[in-house]
């Protein structure tokens, strides 16, 4: 009997220095959710606002004004996957790979294009290899994003790249940040900014008349254009000045605001784990201490009733 | 018209208002109510703009204006900052550092001379929409 409360006192001792873990991790993952929450709530207005700006810009301009608003037959699309550092995340990276894996087979369906994925965050090379796709590139991840000048790498090379060619559209794997303890997986088209594009989930139907008329207008997208042939909108001081500057900012825009809800998903998905393990722990402590009580009683009556025997075989 | 000057940090303003100067690549343009949409590079410098006959100032460290189909202005900054609040002392503080900086022998890249120029170019515009408003007062 001595020996099975020993046992029992050893597991509930392992499950605490356990709990006393996941509780310290809770506790940090709650202060970087709390900066991370502050610092996508704080963008969300300017994205939400630059986003507007920009298709409202899309839709109402030559299409051919801007490299980054032609469009082109897709081919190829480069996909911005961003992931998390670390895990003990519960679901989270795994939700998104799932995500993305569903993009890709209805994305093969459709055009059957090519897919090429930029990596973000350690955590997402391990699982990598479900989505059999090719890594064109990989980025590390700061744990709290807080400035743009940080995510300028990627988003340089995004641009860049479908600026050249090498890509036809743009897509940004990523978790969206609803509340503490909900985030909703994310596939977000960022290039070409499509007329009449709003915030959507999953997949677009592709416009088979934009793909018509891209195709024809294919490669007149670089021609010098002044504000009266560029649409609705006026341009001060040029159509193309403009656009120049303020397309890529804004685009950069879309994919630090995408890094930022993610960075805000991961931290509260990590604290709602931490929380259900401490939870989970403390369940199995107070069982175990029943079961340590009852032991601990049984072999107490046990020697007292040894006791009492013995005493009454000597009399 | 409904105006709304947002920065990445926040949102500085929304509000009605009567009238808006902005400060362009080509030079300052002033928006009243029912302009043709426009986009336009804004330069570091003052924006001013009036509700109710008096007049506010911001100062801007570059961005966008938008003035949208609807007739409402947006302006998407760097940064921006109103009048008031504005701390004086504080922005001498960061032109003299920053101009002490540029003044140092060159021993650092091109970038960091730009980011350089770039910091004392707010200083000044800082304190230029900061004094000009306190003396109105």
């Amino acid at each position: 009997m001595a020996l099975n409360t020993k046992a029992i006192k050893r597991r509930i001792k392992s499950i605490s220095s356990t709990k006393k873990i996941t509780k310290a991790m809770e506790m940090i993952s709650a202060v970087k959710m709390r900066r991370a929450v502050a610092t996508v709530l704080s963008t969300r207005s300017y994205a939400k606002l630059a986003w507007e700006i920009v298709n409202d810009i899309a839709k109402k301009t030559h299409i051919n004004s801007h490299p980054l608003l032609t469009h082109r037959q897709v081919k190829k699309v480069g996909m911005i996957l961003i992931t998390s550092n670390r895990g003990l995340a519960g679901g989270f990276t795994s939700r998104l790979m799932q995500t993305a894996q569903q993009y890709i087979k209805t994305a093969h369906i459709e055009s059957n294009p090519g897919i090429e994925i930029i990596l973000t965050g350690k955590h997402g090379r391990k699982s990598i290899h479900k989505l059999d796709q090719t890594v064109v590139a990989e980025f590390d991840k700061i744990d709290l994003t807080t400035r743009i000048e940080e995510v300028f790498p990627m988003t340089q090379l995004a641009i860049q790249e479908y600026t050249k060619g090498n890509y036809d559209r743009i897509v940004v794997a990523y978790t969206d940040f609803v509340s503490a303890i909900s985030q909703v997986p994310k596939i977000k088209q960022i290039l070409p900014l499509e007329k009449g594009l709003d915030d959507f989930l999953g997949t677009d139907d592709e416009d088979t008349v934009n793909v018509a008329e891209v195709e024809t207008e294919e490669g007149v997208g670089q021609q010098q254009e002044d504000a009266s042939e560029a649409g609705y909108y006026t341009f001060e001081p040029g159509a193309r000045v403009v656009l120049d500057s303020i397309l890529p900012r804004l685009v950069e825009m879309q994919i630090y605001q995408a890094i930022l809800e993610s960075d805000a998903s991961e931290h509260s998905a990590r604290m709602l784990t931490m929380r259900n393990a401490s939870d989970a722990a403390n369940d199995m402590i107070k069982e175990l201490n029943y079961t340590f009580n009852k032991a601990r009683q049984a072999a107490i009556t046990q020697e007292i009733s040894e006791i009492v025997g013995g005493a009454a075989a000597l009399e | 018209m409904k105006f709304q000057i947002v920065t990445p940090e926040r949102v500085v303003l929304s509000d009605e208002i009567d009238q808006i100067t902005l400060t362009t690549e080509d030079g300052e343009i002033t928006v009243l109510p029912r302009h043709i949409p426009l986009v336009t590079n804004l330069k570091p410098g003052e924006l001013h703009y009036k509700k109710s006959g008096e007049d506010f100032g911001v100062a801007i460290s570059g961005g966008f204006g938008v003035v949208k189909d609807d007739g409402s202005v947006v302006v998407l900054a760097d940064t921006a900052e109103h009048a008031h609040e504005i701390d004086l002392v504080r922005a001498e503080e960061a032109r003299a550092r920053a101009a002490k900086l540029m003044s140092e022998p060159r021993k650092q890249e091109d970038v960091n001379f730009a980011a350089l120029q770039m910091q004392l170019e707010k200083a000044l515009i800082r304190l230029k929409v900061g004094n000009k408003y306190r003396k109105l007062k």
